[in-house]
């Protein structure tokens, strides 16, 4: 926005400065630490083991195979059990050469075609990391488009071992992108829910209700 | 005394008693600090996880002009805008224009406490738009026409059988107080709204200033679906929302979780810049963040009470304060309630309307000893004190008392004096009879309380009478 | 023998002497000499708790005068301490007695705060043969830091058992004039207290806080409660030599 439609714009930045003219006055108590991110957290053990722990915790299906073919063909036996919606997928080379098996007698739409609709029953993608210390998945707009992690009722990830990094440390310094390729990131910690009603967790508020990572080892 | 400070008092008084209401909030609370207990065991080092919180803040609001336009460059070069809003009309204008613009019908709103704070919703439904708090908490309330309760949990005070008759009665076709089936009603309602809307609005717990992002956290994820389906995406947030790297929110997110609702971590964690990218084939095609003003620039002046603006608006001061628990979010009559409700809220609407709420503590502390970000609640509550007395106007009754009390206090003869006549009258009145009525000078204290013992010889006297020939 | 010089909040000294008197005996058991600054008054808290803060400074001003000379202070009140060594620096900040405001706090403890960390002693000679709860008075918690000083002073109390009660660091609901100028809340807050209390199965509440147990009684009385209350003082000064 051009500076001279926006005044506010000089006259925020002003008043900030002038404010800060002046330091805040600090006090703080005796015995102030500076502490190392690895003094505020425990240390992770193995992390596949933390990862398995993480998901019973937060209630994400987490299924561990010995290779992405054996993913892929856990992931079909998964659509198989529920006929229901749509099969949104992302278009990523990996998952394209398993349309036979996904999309058999379903309608199976590609994220390169828009995004998830309405009726969507299931959305399949990749994942930029996973995360061992909460069990969490790491999703970007590289990953089927924004909105394939949350559209659907279930959501299943497909990864492998090597995305697994220990902790939210490392994950944000992968994360971090000078070039800002990615619009929209999402670190998911197991599947939608809500406590608003007399504090009763109810799984599936408007995300997922079925959050399955399947992780091969290969 | 104004009448915002009357209606307060008004109002606590019926909440205080009210023992239904009570419960509610004793049983959410319960059900809270069990939670936090469990969360603060992935703290190795709960204290320095607060001070490394602190810090970062601090270096944000310290430098908040640097990185303000970081963070405006930054989102700029991912091809969005950015308008900085003095004022909340500003911020509600550009809004409203922007929909007017776009032929806007309907909107999704996920949970805003700086929309909240703006009245954004009734300005866009006078414009015949609909909006729909997307929160299932917020959607709650806004079907019954009330604020939010609690910045987190907006619907705390209901019970679920509240709820599903306001399900009922509201949305029809559901006839049941079952949780689950209250959320798909919730749910299908709301999905509705998510695909129509042709903008979505949301707040932003952090924004992040190296790489221009809107950090969203959710546990429901309904961020994701409106920063997804609608063409535009309108992010509002406070300027004291910057925080300096991506970085810091390995701390930050688990902390907010932490304090917020007792969770390692919220279940969607979303950062979101610019309108959707070349490559991207789903996503809005404009991205607007409005940076508000709305008297954070005047706390920030105050060198004192700059720290104010740490605020992670995580809820655990209202969590933990006992006035909350019995008078409620409804009471304070502001967007901010609770402890930082009260600290705050003089300094963006005025010291004078809203001196009694920093009144309106015990100052036990409780606050100050939660806060995630170390803001001494307590003491910012007292600054507020000396601050009406200085600037504002305290009743003259009042002023006049302590000018009295310093008198009477300036010597130990007066001290004796003024408390044996004190005692001396308060027993003949209540010899007559006259605790607890009208005629009762202690009456503020014996409307609810029995009367102290007024014991004829004071400490002093009793130990001159013991310790004479020593 | 070492000095101490007692601290008597206004209040005590007015409406609970037999708190002063019950310190002032358990200090002179356990081998101090004890004195008695006539001349306080107040040491300012109530007009700074409400804002008051250019009435409270000459109290204040007034207090350093009168303990100027004592080496140890002590107070049986949390909240009181609290004012001198917490608030004093800020409320006489850029004054010139801001470095006299700083150097008091160091001599000025609370009742418990002294017998354990100055005295070095948790037994003296007491005996209460009932069963007692403990409430952690807020300034005596939070801003003092004092957890386990009272209780390690009751669990050398012979006969004493003392039972903790649900919610023990939750404020009473004093508060100084919060207590009668938003009486309303205060009870509300006063009562859950006794109710927690009540559940803990004690026949008597203490504290380091005389305020918070004028609040708590009052409370009781009105409930018709059985429970009572009573000073840590009081409790220690019940001597166990017959």
């Amino acid at each position: 926005m051009p500076a001279a439609e926006n005044s506010g714009r000089a006259a925020i930045l002003n008043r900030v400065r002038a404010a800060l003219k002046t330091p805040a006055k600090v006090h703080d108590s005796p015995g102030h630490v500076h502490a190392g991110p690895g003094e505020i957290f425990p240390p992770i053990g193995d992390p596949l083991e933390r990862f398995r722990s993480e998901c019973v915790g937060n209630k994400t299906e987490l299924i561990v195979t010995s290779s992405f073919e054996a993913s892929l063909a856990a992931a079909s036996s998964i659509l198989a059990e529920s006929q229901a919606g749509e099969i949104f997928v992302q278009d990523a080379p990996e998952l394209r050469r398993a349309a036979a098996q996904f999309g058999a007698g379903r309608s199976l739409r590609w994220s390169c075609d828009g995004g998830p609709l309405e009726s969507t029953g299931v959305t399949i993608t990749l994942a930029e990391l996973l995360v061992a210390q909460y069990g969490s998945v790491l999703i970007s707009s590289a990953c089927g488009g924004r909105g394939a992690s949350v559209a659907a009722p279930v959501h299943i990830v497909l990864a492998e071992i090597d995305q697994l990094v220990p902790d939210l440390e490392t994950a944000m310094q992968r994360t971090y992108d000078p070039a800002s390729r990615n619009s929209y990131l999402c670190l998911i910690t197991g599947s939608s829910r809500t406590a608003d009603i007399e504090k009763i967790l109810v799984m599936g508020a408007h995300g997922p209700k079925r959050l399955i990572v399947i992780l091969s080892q290969s | 005394m104004t009448t915002t400070a009357q209606e307060f008092l008004r109002k606590a008084a019926e909440k205080s008693a009210d023992m239904a209401h009570r419960q509610i909030i004793r049983k959410n609370m319960d059900s809270y600090d069990e939670a936090v207990a469990n969360g603060r065991s992935r703290f190795q080092n709960w204290q320095a996880a607060r001070e490394k919180c602190q810090a970062i803040k601090r270096e944000a609001i310290e430098h908040l002009d640097h990185y303000l336009e970081r963070f405006e460059s930054a989102v700029q070069a991912r091809g969005g805008k950015v308008f900085w809003a003095e004022t909340g009309e500003q911020a509600r204008q550009y809004i409203v224009d922007l929909a007017a613009k776009h032929n806007v019908r309907t909107i999704s709103k996920s949970k805003s406490m700086v929309a909240e704070e703006i009245h954004l919703a009734p300005a866009l439904e006078e414009k015949g738009i609909s909006v729909f708090e997307t929160d299932l908490g917020e959607f709650i309330v806004q079907l019954r026409k009330e604020p939010p309760y609690h910045i987190v949990t907006p619907a705390m005070h209901l019970s679920r059988a509240q709820i599903a008759e306001l399900f009922k009665e509201k949305l029809g076709g559901i006839d049941t107080d079952d949780p689950e089936q209250l959320v798909t009603a919730a749910r299908t309602t709301l999905r509705r709204a998510f695909f129509t809307a042709e903008m979505g609005i949301t707040g932003a717990n952090f924004l992040v200033a190296d790489q221009g992002l809107a950090a969203i956290t959710t546990n429901e994820g309904n961020a994701d679906l409106g920063v997804t389906l609608p063409k535009i995406h309108v992010v509002i947030a406070g300027i004291e929302k910057v925080i300096p790297r991506l970085q810091d929110l390995a701390i930050l997110w688990p902390v907010l979780a932490s304090s917020g609702t007792g969770q390692p971590i919220s279940v969607y964690n979303t950062l979101v810049g610019g309108p959707r990218g070349t490559s991207e084939c789903a996503g809005p095609e404009e991205f607007h963040v409005i940076l508000l003003d709305n008297g954070r620039t005047d706390l920030l002046a105050d060198p004192e009470q700059r720290e104010v603006l740490h605020c992670i608006r995580c809820g655990a001061c209202l969590n933990a304060c006992p006035v909350y628990r019995n008078i409620g979010g409804h009471t304070y009559g502001t967007t901010y309630s609770g402890p930082i409700g009260s600290v705050l809220t003089p300094h963006l609407r005025g010291l004078n309307q809203f001196q009694h709420l920093s009144y309106a503590s015990s100052l036990c502390g409780a606050c100050a000893e939660v806060c995630p970000v170390k803001i001494d609640l307590h003491h910012h509550l007292l600054q507020n004190r000396r601050n009406a007395v200085n600037l504002a106007d305290r009743p003259a009754s009042e002023r006049f008392a302590f000018k009295m009390w310093r008198w009477s206090m300036g010597s130990a003869g007066r001290l004796a004096f003024f408390g044996a006549i004190g005692k001396f009258l308060l027993r003949a009145l209540y010899a007559l009879g006259a605790q607890g009525t009208a005629l009762d000078p202690l009456r503020p204290w014996t409307k609810y309380r029995a009367a102290p013992q007024l014991p004829s010889k004071s400490f002093r006297v009793q130990w001159r009478e013991q310790n004479a020939g020593r | 023998m070492p000095k101490v010089s007692l601290f008597i909040p206004c209040f005590v000294d007015q409406l609970m002497p037999q708190v002063g008197l019950d310190m002032a005996t358990v200090l002179r058991r356990v081998g101090y000499d004890v004195t008695f600054p006539e001349v306080q008054t107040c040491c300012g808290q109530p007009g700074f708790n409400s804002g008051y803060w250019n009435d409270a400074r000459p109290l204040a001003e007034r207090f350093l005068r009168v303990f100027h000379d004592a080496e140890l202070i002590v107070s049986p009140s949390g909240s009181c301490t609290t004012m001198v060594r917490v608030f004093y620096p800020q409320l006489l900040q850029n004054t010139p007695l801001q470095n006299d405001a700083e150097q008091i706090g160091r001599r000025t403890f609370e009742f418990s705060e002294f017998l354990l960390k100055v005295a070095k002693i948790t037994d003296v000679g007491a005996e209460f043969p009932h069963k007692v709860t403990y409430h952690d008075a807020c300034h005596a918690l939070r801003e003092l830091h004092l957890k386990q000083e009272p209780r390690a002073l009751l669990a050398a109390v012979r006969g004493l058992e003392l039972v903790e009660m649900p919610f023990s660091e939750e404020c009473c609901g004093f508060g100084g004039t919060f207590s009668t100028k938003f009486g309303m809340i205060s009870s509300a807050m006063g009562d859950t207290k006794a109710g927690n209390a009540a559940k803990s199965g004690a026949e008597y509440i203490t504290s380091t806080d005389p305020s918070c147990l004028m609040q708590i009684e009052g409370i009781l009385r009105h409930r018709k409660s059985p429970l009572g209350t009573v000073h840590l003082a009081s409790i220690l000064a019940r001597s166990a030599e017959r």
